[in-house]
């Protein structure tokens, strides 16, 4: 393999340094709102990123997931999803997908949540095995507002926080800061500001990405195997459950709204 | 003496691992010992026609000497598989057995808790330390797969707490090792420990054992606590990872001195 080379045009670039894979979200001017192409080229900078070279070693250990710009993700982009109701779908899927395949990743995912982390942007946390954020940082998932279920993100969230938690905060569409996301467990390291997320992610990568692979490999495959989602069935029973609503004239009246 | 010993005071059971000189690390006869007293204790619980009382209902797991349990003694099977894989069995079993003994179990976590010693403070419904101490799963670091643990500490902390704390390795404080939820009560120093755990104990104590044994069954129904088949299989995985030639060579290297270069 050889290293993706980093493309700032890409909405979405990947490359590798100092044994850590980055996927990095790369459209700051729209705080990195996901379009279904996004998330698709996440998925496919992953890929690239996993696949062990023809000889030697893998060129990664650790994978670091983050964004450009002031926040990590501000969720899917709703001008998208406003013009074309066929957007929201392919949305919903490429979120399932990616998170998917970060779960199941034979390395350590760390994802650097600096800012914000909203709905969809929020979702693509339970893809990570780490999570950095920051105290101030806003995090949640408000989507009901838009007629919109939060379904999808439910089956990793709930490995996160306890019964009672997880309900709290998909049908309360309140944000919450990265203090409490901390406090909950959703968050596994929380900096005093938000340009410090992204370093302290990289110290994590490097720590890890000196431990022997085969037993962090094995250790996070057995995690998924307890909690289940080494299988699709929660996924795909989620995501039909957020397809349920999607197009509706509910939810297209709420996000409508949005620019009236 | 006894490489584990078992003391009855009433309601109140004290296991205690006995091989101070090599930090409690659970070799094969140290575990052979332990499940001895705890099937000991077992059958002492279990109600007989001659008996007049109900058997203890409160159980602390200890240490002697300055730790509590370094972990699996893996110097002791390194380069034998059939060992390493029997005794990973054997400590399967034996979290399995603390974790149906029909007692509220509380360790009293005295010094360092390392591994597969920090896995037994996970399957004990309480735990006590002290602020500074030394606990935490530095498995994933020695090319080691904390399996038999993980499903116990996935329970205890939750999959996602358990994820950081499994896969980052290392060490953890008492204070951290309490933030996550792995033991209950942090005292400030060693020295607090011995009151500390006498007054959780007695007060557990004056509770009736018919309730609490009933309790602790519904919960370990309720999290999967009950499932063998689980937990022989993460030890079969473990013995598999701790097996093979990397790792092998990996904890050669740290385990034996002389074969640094």
């Amino acid at each position: 393999m050889t290293t993706p080379t980093p493309n700032p045009a890409e909405e979405v670039y990947a490359h590798i340094d100092a044994h850590t894979g980055y996927i990095v979200l790369n459209r700051p001017d729209k705080r990195n709102a996901l379009t279904p192409a996004m998330l698709d080229l996440a998925l496919a900078h992953l890929h690239t990123l996993l696949t062990p070279p023809p000889t030697g070693q893998p060129a990664c250990r650790a994978i670091i997931l983050c964004g450009q710009g002031a926040v990590f993700c501000a969720g899917f982009d709703m001008q998208l999803v406003h013009n074309d109701p066929a957007t929201l779908p392919a949305l919903l899927t490429g979120l399932s997908k990616l998170v998917r395949a970060l779960r199941r990743a034979p390395l350590p995912v760390i994802i650097a949540a600096h800012g914000g982390a909203v709905a969809g942007g929020c979702a693509l946390l339970g893809g990570g095995d780490i999570i950095v954020t920051d105290r101030d940082a806003k995090l949640g998932y408000p989507v009901l507002k838009l007629g919109i279920s939060p379904a999808v993100t439910i089956p990793a969230l709930r490995q996160a926080l306890t019964d009672g938690q997880t309900r709290e905060r998909v049908l309360d569409t309140d944000l919450i800061t990265g203090q409490h996301a901390y406090d909950l467990g959703l968050a596994h390291v929380c900096c005093d500001i938000r340009e410090d997320v992204l370093p302290a992610a990289q110290r994590i990568a490097k720590n890890l990405a000196n431990k022997p692979p085969h037993a962090l490999a094995a250790t996070k495959q057995l995690l998924n195997h307890l909690e289940g989602t080494d299988a699709d069935e929660p996924f795909d029973r989620a995501l039909a459950a957020s397809f349920s609503l999607a197009g509706s004239p509910d939810q297209r009246a709420r996000v409508a709204a949005l620019w009236n | 003496m006894s490489l584990a010993t078992l003391h009855i005071t009433g309601p109140l059971a004290t296991i205690t691992l006995n091989r101070p000189d090599s930090r409690n690390a659970l070799s094969p006869d140290l575990l052979a010992s332990l499940h001895a007293r705890i099937d000991e204790l077992a059958d002492r619980c279990t109600p007989k026609p001659e008996r007049t009382d109900s058997g203890p209902h409160v159980c602390i797991l200890t240490g002697a000497g300055r730790a509590f349990c370094a972990g699996m003694d893996l110097k002791a099977v390194l380069g034998d598989p059939d060992t390493a894989r029997s005794l990973l069995l054997s400590l399967a079993e034996f979290t399995y057995k603390l974790r149906q003994l029909p007692c509220v179990t509380v360790a009293v976590v005295n010094g360092p808790a390392i591994g597969g010693g920090c896995g037994l403070v996970a399957v004990c419904d309480l735990a006590l330390t002290y602020t500074d101490n030394k606990m935490g799963f530095p498995e994933v670091d020695m090319g080691v797969c904390p399996a038999v643990v993980a499903p116990w500490l996935v329970r205890k902390i939750g999959p996602g707490r358990a994820r950081q704390v499994l896969l980052t390795g290392g060490l953890l404080s008492g204070l951290q090792a309490h933030a996550l939820g792995i033991v209950t009560t942090c005292v400030p120093t060693p020295a607090d420990l011995p009151a500390a755990a006498e007054t959780l104990t007695t007060r557990l104590a004056a509770g009736s054992p018919h309730a609490l044994r009933a309790t602790k069954n519904l919960l370990n129904d309720l999290d999967g606590s009950t499932d063998w088949p689980l937990l022989e299989a993460a030890a079969n995985l473990s013995a598999n990872v701790l097996n093979c030639p990397e790792s092998q060579a990996m904890l050669r290297s740290k385990l034996e001195p002389s074969a640094r270069q």
